[in-house]
């Protein structure tokens, strides 16, 4: 198809201070909408039953659908009509086939994203695929878990979320060039896009990564350690090797000629990580952090839902956000901020009649 | 270079390693004018302190190590190559007037360095007030871990989500992918879509962007971290899933294969529990989350007498959510990946690489252009951006301040 350049966005009716968006779909579509909502657009989403979550129904939509319209609306013409009024569509489909029978192709709308686990094309486009599935077919799955055992999958819906957000960024790219287009986001393309050097691995030097469990194979000391109250992770690139050394308060291990070198360090892991473990293992989460910042090393703490909760600094950078008909909720901002601004707060969603919606 | 929407776009870009790259090659994939300007040191992915993890473009470093780092290489198409020392006066005078020319700067160094650089956002701002600044250091210019040495890895755990997944409470596993920077930089990229349609399109001045890869972690795990507070039980471990039974990997036929399966509804178990005499159809989510291990037992049971392949396209064909757990190789010779032509091979030596997942009209992969050498366009961007001659340009590379490979 063509691009075409139009005049739609120059249209005097056209110009308003909010964009308008109209979500169908579900939680990668509610994540697409969300972007938009909070960044200032009218979302107006159409409540369809959702798949199986991996938060309560309450949660997700909190965080979801939060400053959205919903309506209760399986009437596809009356959808149309309301489509005629948007800038952007964003469906979410589980299928290609399922995507199709919206027939979207003549509704009048300028920017229209699908989404679908495998795109609008191919000989899989209409497999049935749960993040699960598609994060196997991707490429992730074979890469977490212990090598021995059987791979972890990733649990939550970060292939929703990712793929939302490339439909986001695709539909804002859009709209900056003026363009009608019809964007085919495939969830299975968004995980693959998002590889690390695993592709490459294979393609460049014929190695076809594998699972180590914690443990970050080719960057030595990498790796989840136990220590008194919990476990840490460390990710000692080589430029960090004598600071490491200072941190595991082991000084003599700067000389040990085992460990001089990264390969070193690789072909003799289990040694290393022996003394890692030794000087780590009666220490608390609070002494390990305080002295990785005192000798500046990387390394996060393993925390729990409470702790990332009450952590200091997202506390003191009030990042969370409070909604407004429900101030016992915590919910995190989008983690980006434009010259310091916090956001207003959300507002929990509610349904309005279809009709009432855009009137005019 | 790639055409798109985003083609009237110009990017400076100093970030390296992967989250912000990443986000610098979707928004290239757009048709946005993408320059590096890079060290000579080559910090970051360019030049590996020892063979390279994702090894050589051309499985060969030719001399060149700092021009044919495949993990380098793949983040970095559509894009050109300035090899400019910012410790340096003139190379500073120089990068402002780029930034004069420039719509966006971004940067994933730590807090303090570009301010120690002199240039700090109120110095670029000078130089450009319409500028759209975005800054990903780890944990944000603010709070009590600014300063805090940070990487992907690090911060996944930080964020809950490795307490949450694992084979057990007591075996928390990091994903194998280091998340964050993938979520980092599609984070980042939106943030950039943003600010350019508010800039842009509503007239308004430079603005500068903080994107904490923290907080990109930690709002991925939005609904659990809501989930906790509203007193809900934790997610299920193990690849099961609180609301999905069956839900998990199973082995599959040879060493090492598996296969992905989820249960979503009670109408795929009615069909699903065809494949085992000792699945009842009738067991409710209720009964099949109390019984999973028993239900995992006969699926592997099923699973172990065939390829990974051929159960997953037993089990689309009943209608339940089925793929095999591919490798590399896998995904290169898989079907719909071929037939959509995901991978591209428009690199040196036709390396394949990740394409773009957002298809739409007016974007040709055709269009891409292979990633810069160091320093390759150094007389490219200077003449065009700048109007330096070819004689000014030879003389900034004689005294230092532009370069086009490491120091000996």
């Amino acid at each position: 198809m063509p691009l075409i350049q139009d005049e739609y966005w120059c249209q005097d009716r056209k110009k308003r201070e909010m964009d308008k968006v109209l979500e169908i779909g579900h939680f990668s579509a509610g994540f697409c909408g969300r972007l938009f909502a909070r960044n200032g657009a009218e979302v107006v989403r159409v409540k369809q039953e959702d798949p199986p979550a991996w938060a309560s129904t309450q949660a997700m939509d909190v965080f979801l659908h939060s400053d959205k319209k919903m309506v209760h609306c399986k009437d596809k013409e009356q959808i149309k009509r309301l489509a005629s009024k948007a800038d952007y569509l964003v469906l979410e489909a589980t299928s290609a086939d399922f995507a199709l029978e919206w027939g979207i192709d003549d509704w009048d709308v300028p920017i229209k994203s699908t989404i679908t686990p495998f795109g609008m094309t191919g000989p899989k486009r209409n497999w049935r695929a749960t993040p699960n599935v598609l994060l196997a077919m991707g490429g992730y799955t074979n890469c977490t878990g212990d090598p021995e055992r059987a791979p972890l999958s990733l649990p939550g819906h970060y292939v929703e979320f990712q793929a939302g957000q490339f439909a986001y960024i695709a539909m804002n790219a859009a709209r900056h060039g003026k363009q009608h287009v019809d964007i085919d986001i495939s969830m299975l393309e968004c995980v693959m896009a998002l590889s690390q050097f695993t592709t490459v691995q294979w393609s460049c030097a014929d190695h076809v990564r594998s699972r180590h469990g914690n443990d970050f194979w080719w960057v030595v000391p990498t790796n989840m350690f136990r220590c008194a109250d919990g476990w840490v992770f460390m990710n000692i690139t080589p430029n960090f090797w004598d600071a490491c050394v200072a941190f595991l308060q082991r000084p003599e291990l700067i000389i040990d000629a085992r460990f001089e070198s990264n390969s070193l360090r690789m072909s003799n892991r289990n040694a290393l990580h022996e003394i890692i473990d030794e000087a780590v293992r009666s220490v608390s989460k609070t002494e390990l952090r305080s002295r990785a910042t005192e000798c500046r090393i990387p390394l996060g703490v393993v925390m729990t839902f409470e702790e990332v909760l009450q952590d200091p600094h997202l506390l003191e950078r009030d990042f969370w956000q409070t909604p407004l008909d429900h101030d016992d909720l915590l919910i995190p901002d989008l983690p980006f901020r434009f010259d310091g601004e916090k956001r207003n707060a959300p507002r929990v969603s509610s349904i309005v009649d279809v009709e009432e919606v855009w009137r005019g | 270079m790639a055409r798109g929407p985003l083609s009237d776009i110009k990017i400076l870009d100093l970030s390296h390693v992967w989250a912000g790259p990443l986000c610098t090659r979707i928004l290239s994939d757009l048709g946005a004018h993408v320059v590096k300007i890079e060290r000579s040191f080559a910090r970051g992915l360019r030049e590996p302190a020892g063979d390279p993890i994702g090894g050589w473009i051309g499985k060969d470093p030719t001399g060149q190590p700092w021009n044919r780092n495949a993990a380098f290489v793949k983040l970095a198409r559509n894009s050109r190559s300035v090899c400019l020392d910012l410790k340096n006066e003139k190379g500073r005078e120089i990068f402002l007037q780029l930034v004069a020319h420039a719509d966006i700067v971004i940067e994933n160094f730590s807090a303090q360095t570009m301010p120690g650089l002199g240039l700090g956002y109120e110095e670029l701002l000078k130089a450009n007030p319409n500028l759209i600044y975005l800054t990903m250091p780890g944990f944000g210019q603010s709070g009590p871990y600014k300063d805090w040495v940070a990487f992907g890895p690090i911060i996944e755990p930080m964020s809950g989500l490795t307490g949450a997944m694992g084979y057990s409470s007591e075996e928390p596993r990091n994903s194998g992918v280091a998340l964050v920077d993938p979520t980092s930089a599609t984070s980042a990229a939106a943030a950039l879509v943003t600010a350019i349609r508010r800039t842009k399109q509503n007239g308004g001045t430079g603005t500068q962007i903080e994107m904490s890869l923290h907080e990109a972690g930690v709002s991925f795990q939005g609904p659990w971290l809501l989930d906790h507070q509203l007193g809900e039980v934790p997610p299920a471990l193990n690849n099961r899933h609180s609301n999905m039974a069956p839900h998990g990997i199973y082995a599959c036929e040879g060493p090492d294969q598996w296969v992905a399966v989820a249960c979503e509804t009670q109408v795929d178990w009615e069909v699903l529990s065809s494949i085992s005499q000792q699945l009842d159809h009738s067991w409710s989510l209720e009964d099949r989350v109390e019984r999973a291990n028993l239900i995992d037992s006969a699926i592997t049971v099923w699973t172990r007498s065939r390829s990974k392949n051929i159960a997953a396209q037993e089990l689309q064909a009943l209608g339940i959510a089925a793929g095999p757990v591919n490798t590399v190789p896998d995904m290169f010779e898989d079907p719909q990946v071929k037939e959509r032509q995901f991978f591209v091979p428009f690199e040196r030596d036709f390396t394949p690489m990740p394409g773009n997942p957002i298809k739409m009209n007016g974007i040709d992969p055709a269009d891409w252009t292979r990633c810069p050498d160091l320093g390759e366009h150094n007389a490219q961007v200077l003449e065009q951006w700048l109007g330096y001659s070819q004689s000014q340009v030879e003389e900034l590379i004689e005294k230092g301040v532009l370069a086009d490979c490491p120091p000996e």
